[in-house]
């Protein structure tokens, strides 16, 4: 599928100017080599389209590295019967792995975990007004866990949502960074993430420049989550872009 | 939902129904309903359907899922304003912290317990200790889990599965506070305190939360259990001789890092700490961070909700910092308290 890539700009890295200097010239910092040769503030190369599944009122799939995920949206279609009277639209989101998504079988993390997650990032930015007494339903079914899932869900997810006409504020774009010691790495892989001192996550609506999710683990300082969270919002901005023109392209020649 | 919506309806037949039921009426029906009248404020009401005065059930609110609390539009905007004015409806300031009390030893089966309870939020915890098996990528560190469970004693809504979405909420937000990076690093627990024969046994250490009543801040309640009861925590030590036969020594403490759950929610364009149940339906949205004794972040969490801006964010992470060196102080010495009662009662018995 990845053969397929066209003329979307395919990577995302945050721009250079200003980290660079930022950071301390200790260790071997700025010729660090990632697992996959990539340098601390560069991006894997993101694949992004839409209308994966035909059944679905949206799809997307997604192919960041060797992370992969395929997320489908159904709705807004009339809520369960068990379901109390809503004025507004609600939103249900499911993440799932395949068997052979983790080298070992039983290595998935816990999904219901990555579906509150997700709920909670697309949540601010639907327009949950515009389809009461409905729902919409957010299927992720992760092909193979590469790093990074949850962004990449995430990412994937709200181009599906967008795929299926459903009213949104704006996109979301998500990005992770890892933290070693002093240096941050954008876009870890899983091996860089099982090593990990400490990580950060941001979901957010570029053009609105709103956060809808954002959370920390390990040990970090103030002025070291503010550079960060710079770093993220910038690739995310970028990363917004990527899926407008796989949006836009998407609706140019629509597929067969 | 429905049971905002029987107290909005009930709650009008009252006032409109005439005090002396006329005969020519159909007979008045089965389940007479009764308004309390506001106790302490004037948000903290209740509606009691009660059969011939006999109090069936009392309905109160699922935390967390705004539509569920039934608040009129009038008593939305008391809130509000209140929050504008820096003045809340229980009388606090924006950020002040309800009165906390804190019980340790609750638990005798487990090796460290405590209960906290801020306002009506009313939380357990207990930590037990296991031996197990290390994780053969950490061979020299032991395992913590940590479990939250919601009872249905506390809200009817969270029978069977529906205490399930916000007890899974609090445990990873608990985890990423407490157990760090996948390092380790930044953890609140020194997992290699934990080990005892590197690769081979290591203490499993299991903490369970129990959320016995809810009225809002349901994470700061728990997360200074889990503190309290980790420093009550006392796991035998053990020494592994040559023939393999361990012997119980003298009790060793769990070393218990200073960590804290510290929430602050946004009202417009305030921020407030501690919601209650009321005050966090209305908010547009929260952010949890844990503070540690170094003023350092270990754990940050955004509660869903509406977006951000970024500067809004580390605003609040500052207005978190700064709440959180009076709270890690005052609960330092409510755990003090509680430990000294503690042990004069098991002198007594």
């Amino acid at each position: 599928m990845a053969g397929k890539a066209s003329a979307t700009p395919a990577t995302y890295s945050p721009s250079p100017t200003g980290h660079r200097k930022k950071r301390p010239p200790t260790l071997t910092d700025s010729d660090w080599i990632r697992p996959d040769g990539r340098t601390v503030h560069q991006c894997r190369p993101a694949f992004l389209r839409t209308g994966a599944v035909n059944s679905a009122s949206g799809s997307a799939y997604a192919e960041f590295g060797n992370t992969k995920v395929i997320v489908s949206v159904f709705g807004p279609r009339e809520s369960k019967k068990a379901m109390m009277y809503s004025d507004t639209g609600r939103l249900n989101c499911n993440v799932s792995y395949t068997n052979f998504a983790t080298p070992n079988r039983s290595q998935a993390p816990e999904p219901k975990d990555l579906s509150s997650m997700l709920h909670k990032a697309l949540e601010g930015a639907i327009i949950l007004k515009s389809f009461p007494k409905t729902t919409v339903d957010v299927f992720a079914l992760v092909l193979e866990s590469g790093g990074s899932d949850l962004p990449v869900i995430t990412t994937c997810a709200s181009l599906a949502l967008a795929d299926a006409g459903i009213m949104l504020y704006d996109m979301v774009a998500s990005v992770s960074v890892s933290c070693y010691g002093k240096n941050l790495l954008i876009d870890p892989v899983s091996e860089e993430e099982s090593y990990q001192d400490g990580s950060l996550l941001i979901t957010c609506m570029p053009s609105r420049n709103e956060v809808t999710q954002m959370t920390v683990t390990g040990d970090w300082s103030t002025p070291k989550i503010h550079e960060a969270m710079q770093l993220c919002l910038d690739a995310c901005s970028k990363l917004g872009k990527i899926m407008r023109t796989s949006l836009k392209e998407s609706a140019s020649c629509p597929h067969d | 939902m429905i049971f905002s919506k029987v107290k909005g309806v009930l709650a009008d037949e009252v006032l409109d129904l005439p005090t002396q039921c006329p005969s020519s009426r159909t007979p008045p029906p089965p389940s007479p309903v009764t308004v309390q009248p506001p106790a302490s404020s004037p948000l903290d009401f209740e509606v009691r359907l009660g059969i011939a005065g006999k109090v069936v059930k009392r309905y109160s609110f699922l935390i967390g899922d705004p539509l569920m609390v039934g608040l009129s539009f009038g008593e939305k905007n008391f809130i509000k304003g209140g929050i504008a004015h820096d003045l809340r409806t229980d009388g606090r300031k924006r950020l002040t912290y309800r009165p906390i009390f804190v019980e340790t030893g609750v638990i005798p089966q487990a090796s460290g317990s405590a209960r906290v309870k801020m306002g009506a939020t009313d939380v357990i915890a207990s930590v037990k200790a296991e031996l197990g098996k290390p994780n053969p990528s950490h061979p020299d560190k032991g395992k913590v889990s940590i479990y939250v469970d919601c009872s249905p004693t506390a809200e009817p809504t969270f029978e069977g599965r529906g205490g399930e979405e916000l007890s899974t909420e609090l445990s990873s937000a608990l985890q990423r506070c407490l157990l760090g990076g996948k390092s380790g690093a930044g953890a609140g627990i020194d997992l290699s305190s934990l080990s005892i024969v590197e690769g081979k046994v290591c203490w499993d250490l299991y903490i369970d939360g129990l959320v016995v009543s809810s009225d809002g801040n349901v994470l700061d309640a728990l997360g200074a259990a889990i503190k309290a009861a980790l420093s009550n925590t006392a796991i035998p030590k053990v020494q592994v001789a040559a023939n393999a036969s361990s012997d119980e020594q003298p009790e060793v403490d769990v070393s218990d890092e200073e960590f804290l759950q510290f929430d602050t929610s946004g009202v417009g364009r305030h921020y407030i700490v501690d919601a209650t149940t009321e005050e966090e339906s209305q908010m547009s949205s929260a952010i949890s961070v844990s503070i540690n004794r170094q003023g350092r972040i270990c754990g940050l969490t955004k509660r869903g909700g509406a977006g951000l801006d970024p500067s809004v964010i580390l605003d609040m992470i500052s207005v978190g910092k700064h709440v959180s060196e009076q709270l890690i102080n005052k609960l330092d010495s409510e755990i003090a308290a509680a430990e000294a009662c503690d042990e004069d009662n098991e002198m007594d018995s």
